[in-house]
């Protein structure tokens, strides 16, 4: 278990990472808290010439609310988003989540930035950013720009940040009175990654369902957001019928593939299973 | 008679003070604790450099280039092994001279027949610049399909099973029994291949002078270990010094040297000198053993009154295509059930696979999960509690062999785990409880067994004037508390308290304490202390009685009892001299004598010798998911007499976890197509974690064994996983109504019905 042999930087500030990253040509790779990245460098998985540490940027620090709008840094570790108070108030989705993140060895150390820029479709977090309609900022040579989440995630562990670019904040909007959110996953065994995970958030004013949003984790090569399922409830108070009838449109958003852990029909059926359980959940506080 | 005999009529154990059978700490827990306890790769001799392996890719053809080029130009690159420059060997790596010889995979062509086979070594001066030479290799093949799984290649019956067990076994007529039964059940079940994997990879420091070999390295059986590279090699056992005082786990692994090991002290000799290699976790997926997978196919007959008429089991199970090891998964039916007729009968395939060996229970551990499961499926459809039913079965002697069993406390064993399991409550038919959060609750159980082996041990012990003594056995300690137990033996062997006992083992230089497998280590090597303990004491006697100054004068060697490190004239408490006193006497500094073991033909000739127990397990179902989650496991183990319990129990815990990784988790998963393990790692390869770990009770249920061996000692080590696995999957379909009959049971299983 040793990785090839590589340089390391460590810059101050975004502009100097993006720097090394360029003079590094290609076979660069940022590392933020390692917890992917280090044990794909051992398994030799990945092998950069040069890893730039942005561990040490203060920019890509702290989590701060600013009117409508919820900035995590890229660096906020997961055990922040698992005991901040301002995240407990403003994107309730995300502390419910976190618990389900690893162990807390790698909660302790493993950055939110770091999570959403692998966007493994089987993490946490990635997904939840669909939930919470979060929009990505990314910093590169061209200047900033910020991406929702429904456009960052592209395919398997493809997103809209291109070589060379850098996450630096998540920008998510405050989280309404109103709101209601569920969170759950299911694995074989505790602490593994999940077969299946959802997030459901969703506003119940007057008892009507709107805003729903849902998205999945586990379920295909990206992080997926269940649109029909969502349709399905928007416009109707949410009652045994309307949990069905989301329950049942989950075959148009999800295709899972059969793979070693569990054949597709019965992913499906998880995440039948898991979306019913949450929205009952939700509908019983309600 | 020889002294030994005539003292081991009066045990140890049975006298005043001993330690036998206190529940004693690990003596070396706390240097393993505090990282303290070197283990092999621990140690960094002078000089000392690194071999890594380069492993085939391919499970079947041949390697047709390696870029040596690449892999020497690497800053710190010594050197690269291949099959072009390897050091000669004294013995073909291929040879079988014995059933216990398995052949090697040592560079001896360019052939692959596995995956993960080595097919180079890197020698550099740091362990990044061997890593990096083997990934420079980039080997090329020329590649056959594989032949992978069950259905591999054509079957056939295999000449022997386990070690020189007969492939086909039977009494009485299985098919008549079957034809008249009233009950008849017919059954398939499916066992994955498992992998060993051990917390401590295999690891060796090697290093030569001259023709004298210096190596460290973890070993269950260190004479073997010393003669297999003594062979290999062409130099004199005694001048092959092997440490292994410590094992991270072994499970039957690191029962014989295997052909990284053997690479180790050849990439050593070649680059003349010390070198380190140790295995990755992937790498531990083919050179090293594994327990192969089975189909096995049960047939039960029953008589309308309950009893077995007829008891057939059939084992497929495959093999690699040039060695020979095959999984006696049926032979676990001649013991444990009463029935006038049993066939047992194996067949095999060979693929391209690593050979398989023993593995924590061969053959038991997969028969038993589906003889357990078979005999629960029977008692259902007779409509008798599983319980019931097993003790209506109940073998009074054994029923292959007619003989009597030397002890079995297997019907005490039922009864003190049913009753702290609370089996009277269970409801007979599945699918009946629920809990709390509305989760499905089953009840399941099954009967353990293994048997108790002896191998042959030998020990040597002194008793010095100061007034200690010291026992010196090459035993092993895998972390079963081998250091701890057979101190025990040896301090009570000595007459000496545990203070005053030095226990020496762990190296090859030691007198040859057997193998530490088969659950007889223990017993065998146990055996060998006891009687050295006695002829040292029967020395120290001679000296006493024979001397007119000693207040033991004349009492003669019978009349003397050892306690304290004092002797003592048997019957007058109050004529007694110190050790330290009769060597000072006598002008000794010290005295010693051996002792060895072997089991005894006699008795072996005329009883079944077998540990048993009894497991209930209770497991939760979520009826939606299908997850499964095993909440309680209670077993009842009677294994003769008990050296230590709190190291027996941790014993059984272990067995027990592993017959719950056997029932939900464990599975090696061969890709159909390259013959490769999909999931080569322990974070696809499941084993329980914490969480997934029941409340565990393990109940130790009083034995007395008069003839498995003087101490009474049957083994524990592998005992757990047997009984425990079937329990679970019992359980399971008790809580459900669902029988999964391939093994790990999924959740898919559960809900699909597959």
């Amino acid at each position: 278990m040793k990785a090839r042999a590589f340089s390391y930087v460590c810059p101050a500030t975004v502009a100097e990472a993006l720097d090394a990253f360029a003079a590094a040509g290609s076979e660069a790779s940022f590392i933020a808290g390692g917890q992917s990245l280090v044990p794909a460098l051992a398994l030799r998985l990945q092998a950069p010439e040069c890893l730039v540490d942005i561990g040490r940027i203060a920019e890509l620090r702290g989590i701060s609310q600013d009117g409508e709008w919820l900035r995590l840094g890229a660096l906020t570790r997961h055990v922040e988003v698992h005991d901040h108070p301002l995240i407990a108030a403003c994107a309730p989705l995300l502390a419910l989540a976190a618990p389900f993140v690893a162990h807390p060895a790698i909660r302790n150390r493993g950055t939110l930035g770091g999570s959403i820029a692998l966007a493994d479709p089987a993490s946490e977090f990635p997904a939840m950013m669909l939930a919470v309609a979060a929009e990505m900022e990314i910093a590169g040579p061209a200047g900033r720009r910020r991406v929702p989440a429904t456009d960052f995630f592209q395919d398997l562990y493809q997103t809209a940040i291109e070589p060379g670019e850098l996450l630096v904040a998540i920008h998510i909007p405050v989280a309404r009175p109103g709101h209601r959110c569920a969170f759950d996953e299911f694995a074989r065994r505790r602490g593994d990654y999940a077969i299946v995970g959802c997030g459901v958030m969703l506003a119940l004013p007057a008892d009507v369902v709107n805003e729903a949003r849902i998205a999945f984790l586990s379920v295909g090569s990206t992080p997926l957001r269940a649109r029909a399922a969502e349709a399905a409830l928007n416009g109707r108070p949410l009652d045994a019928a309307a949990i069905r009838d989301a329950q049942a449109a989950l075959a148009s958003d999800l295709d899972p593939a059969d793979d070693e852990q569990v054949p597709a029909a019965m992913r499906l059926h998880l995440a039948r299973v898991l979306l019913g359980r949450l929205l009952g959940k939700i509908a019983a506080a309600a | 008679m020889s002294p030994e005999i005539r003292l081991s009529t009066t045990p140890a154990h049975a006298r005043h003070g001993s330690s036998i059978g206190q529940p004693l700490t690990r003596r070396d827990g706390a240097l393993k604790v505090t990282g303290g306890a070197r283990y092999a790769a621990d140690n960094h001799p002078e000089g000392m450099v690194h071999a890594v392996l380069a492993t085939s890719s391919i499970a079947r053809g041949r390697v047709t280039f390696l870029d040596l080029d690449a892999a020497k130009a690497h800053p710190g690159v010594l050197a690269v092994m291949t099959p072009a420059n390897r050091p000669p060997l004294a013995e073909d790596p291929d040879a079988k001279l014995h059933p216990f010889m398995f052949r090697l995979d040592l560079l001896q062509n360019d052939l692959v027949r596995y995956a993960g086979q080595p097919i180079a070594v890197v020698i550099a001066e740091t362990l990044e610049a061997a890593t990096e030479g083997a990934a420079l290799l980039a080997p090329r093949y020329e590649t056959l399909p594989a032949r992978v799984g069950l259905d591999g290649d054509t079957p056939f019956i295999p000449a022997a099973v386990g070690i020189g067990n007969p492939a086909e076994v039977r009494i009485g007529d299985v098919e008549a029994g079957l034809a008249g039964a009233a009950t008849r059940i017919e059954a398939v079940y499916e066992t994955p291949a498992q992998y060993h994997n051990a917390m401590e990879p295999h690891a060796i420091v090697a290093a030569w002078d001259g023709d004298a070999l210096s190596i460290d390295t973890p070993s269950q059986a260190l004479a073997m270990a010393q003669g297999r590279i003594a062979g290999l090699f062409g130099i004199a056992p005694d001048n092959i010094h092997i440490r292994s005082p410590f094992l991270g786990g072994g499970f039957g692994s690191k029962g014989f040297i295997t052909g990284p090991q053997a690479l180790g002290i050849l990439a050593a000799r070649m680059v003349g000198r010390p070198v380190k290699l140790v295995l990755r976790r992937e790498q531990m997926y083919g050179p090293v053993g594994h327990r192969a997978p089975t189909r096995q196919r049960l047939r039960l007959g029953v008589g309308r009154d309950g009893t077995l008429t007829a008891l057939g089991h059939h084992a497929k199970t495959t093999s690699s295509t040039y060695d020979d090891f095959f999984e006696p998964a049926a032979d676990v039916a001649h013991t444990l059930y009463a029935s006038p007729a049993i066939a047992t009968s194996h067949e095999a395939v060979r693929i391209d696979t690593g050979t398989p060996l023993f593995m924590r229970a061969p053959g038991e551990a997969t028969g038993s999960i589906a003889l357990e499961s078979a005999i629960d499926e029977t008692a259902w459809a007779c409509g008798m509690d599983p319980l019931a039913f097993r003790l209506k079965n109940y073998a009074e002697v054994e029923p292959i062999s007619g003989k009597p069993f030397s002890s079995k406390a297997l019907r005490e064993c039922y009864a003190q785990g049913a009753e702290r399991f609370g089996w009277s409550r269970r409801p007979f038919a599945p699918r009946q409880m629920r809990d709390e959060d509305g989760l499905l609750v089953g009840w399941g159980m099954g009967t353990a067994t293994f048997p108790a082996l002896m191998f042959q041990a030998e020990a040597r012990a002194v008793l010095k004037r100061d007034g200690t003594g010291v026992m010196e056995s090459g035993t092993h300690d895998m972390g079963q508390g081998a250091w701890t137990a057979f101190a025990q033996i040896a301090a009570d062997a000595l007459g000496l308290d545990m203070a005053r006992t030095e226990f020496r083992a762990g190296t090859s230089d030691l007198p040859d304490a057997g193998i530490a497998g088969g659950s007889a280590h223990t017993a065998t090597a146990g055996m060998a202390i006891h009687h050295a303990g006695a002829a040292v004491i029967a020395r120290l006697a001679d000296l006493a009685t024979g001397d007119a100054r000693s207040p033991l004068f004349g009492a003669g060697n019978a009349g003397v009892v050892a306690r304290d490190g004092r002797l003592f004239r048997r019957g007058d408490e109050s004529r007694s001299e110190s050790y330290g006193d009769i060597l000072a006497r006598a002008g000794l500094g010290e005295i010693d004598a051996r002792g060895t073991s072997a089991a005894d033909p006699d008795a072996q000739a005329s009883y079944a010798m077998h540990a048993h127990g009894a497991v209930f397990a209770e497991v939760k179902v979520d009826p939606d998911l299908g997850q499964i989650r095993a909440t309680r496991l209670v077993g009842a183990f009677a294994a003769g007499r008990v050296i230590n319990s709190r190291l027996v129990r941790s014993q059984y815990y272990g067995g027990m976890i592993w017959g719950v990784s056997f029932a939900l988790h464990e599975q090696a998963v061969a890709d159909p197509r390259s013959g490769r393990i999909l999931n080569a790692n322990l974070g696809e390869y499941h084993i329980p974690v914490n969480a997934d770990v029941p409340a565990l009770e393990a109940l130790i249920v009083e034995e007395h064994d008069p003839h498995v061996n003087a101490l009474g000692i049957k083994g524990v080590g592998e005992i757990g996983v047997t009984g425990t696995a079937g329990a679970v999957a019992n359980a399971v379909w008790h809580a459900t109504g669902r029988r999964c009959r391939r093994f790990p049971i999924r959740l898919d299983d559960l809900l699909t019905g597959r």
